[in-house]
């Protein structure tokens, strides 16, 4: 029953062998040398400065939902900057292989990548980008500001938290070993039936494909529930449903999506493994299979992927619009109405990726139709953010600039969004690189949001504010790249370039290709400039300390904690009166109110059976591809001991008296206040008079 | 909204939780349970959704379909079985509302047993199709039928590893809260499978038989 | 936090667990599958009116077993599933139904019945032929709609 392979295969090592590492590969032998000695210097460096313990303690091992958010951002992070070392390869060959005199190097006809290497290229740039950078780091951002913003002291089920980290990291790691370990896949981000079966994909590519996808599907399923059943059980006494953060609204769609649409995603995966590997014919040409049959399983949740991606985003705006405004939020209810409503509609508009399948006039309308009912509530959202800031005190600083700019690609992408929902201009653009472009609009509302939130949220997580002049830099180089990159894409589009091209035929294009070549150079400046951010903030921490409230202007509970948060986040947990707790209790001159008294808590323990799990996905999805079956077998049976085990162990748990906290308390307002001392300018953690003015706007004062 | 009028006197206002309000751990296991399993019934209707393109008559490409080889009472046996598996362990189930060990260890081996009556009379169904020739690689209706079906047998073959560890939690440590918790996740688990089987065998097994 | 004071087993998830509630679940359900097997085998009824039937089985017995074992209600210790599982029927339906709907449209489209009837006969099977290209698509059965 299991189907013939190409090539060879060992019972001990599966299809891996020598000519499986790509050694003699001009670009990839090199880059493979710079990581080794990249991982042996950093390794070096943590066993010189003795920090295994530290991190094995403090970060590897930790269930602390903010540590598990700080180390998705780090992976989301990671990953975004591959997904962007992709981008910039491709324009690069976009921009080289125009017309049959351009050159070809690396045994390349045109360009410096065959288009073997090159559709790799691309089809992990795709995937990368939305499942392991965008979706980690939003991720993270649930993780880390979700719990606090309810009031909580740790998600619902912190042990699964820190799984589904460790599975979201093996995910990752799978996927970069690819690229020295076999191929990845070349068909693009989403595949194609029946490319993508044994007899036209032979190597291990799609494989990898598959078990990175389904090892993210696993993790990003395990932190919905988390994050759902954290919403709905953990909120502190007075959080009611009218009061919750918008930012946990929108974090309560998102995962409403995830959790219902992954599911789809797994089976259309698990279909095409059994075509690959048993012989099945789901997707074949022949033998009873059909081909959309794949498209579509993939895009029911491949469309509610794309809100789960955007809504947490809109939250985060949600955020930053009100306190960089000095005002509420504008339209509070329409706001929580218009996530929901999104999260519905996006169920129901997952054709209009493939309209040209021609399933018929009745069913393009339908789905037509369908698509451009999501414009209503996004366009509520819009004039939402709009009167947020309208009369209000607005503060440009480089968090406020990304919202805007957020909002700002909204409008492009929303608009050409609803072109593309027509299906007679569908038909003209479907595949070309329009397309590209409107999804690239609507992916950087995402990186706007999350830069946005990175700058609004770090004082929190670290306790000290980041640098304003290299972040309005980064921003300004960034804004100028997506102008250079995706204006002139939008045009080609329209003159009907095709997407994924590792040629370009005409070279009536080129001047086209070179500002977007250029623009990709801006955008790499703006890479730097991030860089060169984190140097110099991290350099002068101790300059930009910050208080509980770091803007002074804040709204919402998380601003109600120390900052850095404790790794209990609230020694008493907080009573809500007010939807804006926070700048309600400014108003009132009550933020200064501690509580009396401190009675003891109860936390989880840390646990190392999340990474060596983790490592197990790895190892499992790392056997699958390759056909090792002793391995798989291993593998399996070692996650299913380990997790009898642990549910035989279970966690007690441990007790952090009173007194203590007491103590830790103490401290953390004392630091505070010196922080209050040394720079008197900024309103730092919320006086009475300093920042009546945050909650209303009709008394002035300053 | 700066209408939005405050309500509460910030005088008076409660600031911090004083009445520390205990958290029920068993019934935040049991909500984040159901919504997996919710998300696994979606698994199910993704898995329906594929196997309704693939059961028309050309899918099947002039192979075996399953009106040639579906024996509607065997299959029955094994949905009495199924159900009574389910049915030992919501008596189990009744047994620990009322403290009773042997009496919930007693119902769990009852559904262990049942379930692996039902395995088993499932794994000679796919075996004798085998032997006939007929797999998952027969033509796309028969990948439809096969995964859809053995997906399902799967959960039970999980199912029934879960209750031989629950026995031996219940028998090492008693009735804890984790333990508690865990059996109710099962008895979700458990009986989700039972409904899923409604699904599966009337439009799988006997529409499949008719058609 | 406080932990383990109280009796687990005086949750009231477990206390709502009833051996007649467990027993009528089994009864309803199994009747149903007996009917419907029942009508099945005999062949008494014309296969669409036997699809609604078994399907109103089917649909029965879920109810009976969600309502019975599952403990799917709107009391105030069940709310959150019972709110969990109404949102995700519907979803459940628009997978199954709207894929449905649209490859029927398709079918129809794009496949000639009266060949695909012939690609039934066993000989066709063995010399794996009639791709789709083979096929006289769009010509004869095509949309009556537009
Ligand atoms: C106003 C709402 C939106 C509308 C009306 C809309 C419409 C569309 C349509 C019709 C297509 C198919 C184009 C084609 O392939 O011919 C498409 C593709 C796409 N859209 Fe949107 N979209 C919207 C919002 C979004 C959002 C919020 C995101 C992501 C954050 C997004 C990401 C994508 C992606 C990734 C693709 C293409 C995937 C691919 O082919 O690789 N869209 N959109
Ligand atoms: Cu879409």
């Amino acid at each position: 029953m299991l189907v013939d392979l190409p090539g060879g295969w060992s019972p001990l090592l599966g299809r891996l062998a020598w000519s499986q590492i790509p050694y003699a590969n001009p670009i990839l032998a090199p880059l493979f040398v710079a990581v080794v000695i990249g991982a042996i210097i950093v390794l070096g460096l943590i066993t010189y400065y003795g920090k295994w313990t530290y991190l094995w303690k403090e970060w590897l091992t930790t269930v602390d939902h903010k540590k598990l958010g700080v180390m998705y951002i780090i992976i989301g992070l990671v990953m975004l900057f591959r997904g962007f070392i992709d981008g910039l390869m491709i324009r690069t060959q976009q921009v080289w292989a125009v017309g049959p005199h351009s050159s070809g190097v690396f045994g390349s006809l045109h360009g410096y990548l065959t288009p073997f290497h090159f559709g790799q290229v691309y089809s992990a740039h795709g995937l990368i980008m939305i499942l392991l950078a965008a979706t980690p780091l939003l991720v993270g951002f649930m993780n880390i500001i979700v719990p606090i913003q309810i009031g909580a002291r740790d998600m619902a089920y912190p042990y699964l938290n820190a799984l589904g980290l460790w599975i979201t990291a093996a995910a990752a790691a799978l996927i970069m070993i690819s690229l020295f370990v076999g191929d990845f896949a070349h068909n693009g981000w989403f595949e194609y039936a029946p490319i993508f079966e044994m007899q036209y994909s032979p190597g291990v590519g799609v494989d990898y494909w598959i078990w990175t996808l389904q090892l993210v599907a696993l993790g990003t399923t395990l932190g919905g529930i988390n994050i759902l059943a954290t919403i709905i059980k953990m909120r502190a006494p007075g959080m009611s449903w009218g009061k919750l953060p918008i930012f946990v609204w929108a974090s309560l769609s998102a995962n409403v999506i995830a959790l219902t649409s992954f599911p789809a995603l797994q089976v259309a995966l698990g279909l095409v493994a059994a075509d690959r590997y048993l012989g099945a014919h789901f997707f074949t040409a022949g033998m009873g299979g059909n081909l959309m049959l794949y498209t579509n399983l993939f895009w029911i949740w491949g469309h509610p992927e794309v809100y789960f991606v955007i809504l947490p985003a809109f939250g985060m705006m949600s955020e930053i619009f009100p306190t960089f405004s000095e005002k509420p939020l504008f339209g509070y209810i329409t706001m929580v109405l218009a996530s929901m409503a999104i999260a519905g509609v996006s169920w129901l508009v997952w054709l209009h990726h493939f309209f040209t399948m021609g399933a018929g006039p009745y069913v393009n309308t339908a789905f037509s139709v369908a698509t451009m009912l999501v414009g209503i509530p996004t366009g509520v959202k819009v004039f939402n953010w709009a009167f947020t800031m309208y009369r209000g005190r607005l503060t440009f600083n480089a968090a406020m600039l990304w919202a805007i700019g957020a909002l700002f690609l909204l409008l492009i992408g929303g608009m050409t969004g609803m072109m593309l929902a027509i299906p007679a201009i569908n038909y003209m653009v479907h595949n070309s690189v329009f397309v590209v472009a409107h999804f690239h609009s609507m992916l950087l509302v995402i990186v706007y949001a999350i830069f946005g939130s990175v700058l609004y949220w770090f004082p929190k997580v670290f306790g000290f504010k980041l640098d304003e002049f290299w972040a309005k830099t980064m921003f300004w180089l960034f804004s100028a790249g997506t102008a250079l990159v995706f204006v002139p894409m939008y045009m080609l589009g329209f003159m009907g370039m095709t997407r994924r091209l590792e040629y370009v035929f005409n070279t009536g294009w080129q001047p086209y290709l070179d500002v977007m070549e250029f623009g990709i150079v801006v955008y790499t400046l703006s890479v730097l400039a991030f860089f060169i951010l984190l140097y110099v903030s991290v350099r002068d921490h101790a300059k930009n300390r910050v208080g509980a409230d770091a803007w002074g202007t804040s709204r919402s509970l998380e601003w109600m904690t120390h900052s850095p948060v404790p790794f209990y986040n609230f020694a008493v947990l907080p009573h809500i009166n007010e939807r804006d707790e926070v700048a309600w209790r400014r108003q009132h001159g009550i933020d200064n109110v501690r509580p009396e008294h401190y009675e003891d808590i109860h936390m989880p323990n840390n646990t190392g059976v999340a990474i060596i799990l983790g490592g197990l996905t790895f190892v499992l999805g790392f056997a699958l591809t390759w056909r090792i079956w002793w391995l798989c077998i291993v593998s399996l049976l070692a996650i299913i001991v380990l997790m009898i085990v642990r549910s035989f162990r279970g966690d007690p748990g441990y007790i952090i008296t009173g007194a203590e906290l007491q103590r830790m308390e103490e401290e953390a307002y004392r630091r505070e206040a010196q922080i209050a001392d040394s720079h008197h300018s900024h309103p730092v953690s919320g006086g009475v008079v300093g920042n009546a003015m945050a909650y209303q706007r009709n008394d002035s004062s300053k | 909204m700066s209408s939005h009028a405050s309500t509460v006197d910030p005088k008076k206002a409660e600031l911090w939780d004083t009445h520390h309000h205990s958290h029920d751990v068993i019934s935040t296991r049991t909500l984040g349970y159901f919504l997996y399993l919710l998300s696994d019934g979606m698994l199910f209707a993704t898995l329906f959704a594929a196997y309704g393109v693939l059961s028309y008559q050309h899918s099947y490409f002039g192979g075996p379909t399953p009106a040639e080889f579906v024996k509607p009472w065997y299959t029955f046996a094994q949905t009495i079985a199924l159900f009574l598996s389910v049915l030992a362990y919501g008596f189990g189930m009744n047994a620990l509302k009322h403290k009773n060990k042997s009496g919930l260890i007693n119902g769990m081996l009852a559904a262990f047993v049942l379930g692996v009556v039902f395995l088993v009379l499932d794994i000679h169904d796919m075996s004798h199709l085998y032997s006939m020739g007929i797999t998952l690689a027969s033509s796309g209706g028969m990948s439809a039928f096969m995964v859809l079906t053995q997906v399902h047998a799967t959960h039970i073959f999980f199912g029934l590893i879960w209750i031989l560890v629950m026995m031996a939690q219940v028998m090492t440590k008693g009735f804890t809260e984790e333990t508690v918790g865990r059996l109710l996740t099962l008895r979700m688990f458990w009986h989700l499978q039972a409904v899923i089987w409604v699904f599966v065998y009337i439009f799988v097994y006997l529409w499949g038989y008719i058609s | 936090m406080s932990h383990g004071a109280a009796d687990p087993t005086m949750h009231p998830e477990v206390q709502l667990s009833t051996s007649k509630g467990y027993f009528l679940g089994f009864a309803i359900s199994a009747f149903l599958m007996l009917v419907a097997t029942f009508l099945v085998t005999s062949h008494s009824v014309p296969p669409f009116g036997l699809l609604m039937v078994i399907s109103v089985c089917a649909g029965i017995a879920v109810i009976a077993q969600i309502y019975f074992l599952l403990h799917i209600d709107i009391s105030e210790h069940n709310i959150w599933n019972t709110v969990a599982l109404v949102l995700f029927i519907p979803l459940f339906l628009i997978t199954i139904g709207l894929t449905w709907w649209m490859f029927s449209q398709l079918y129809l489209r794009t496949m000639d019945m009266s060949v695909m009837s012939s690609a039934m006969q066993p000989a066709v099977h063995a010399s794996a032929t009639p791709g789709m290209a083979a096929m006289p698509g769009m010509n004869a059965h095509t949309d009556s709609g537009n």
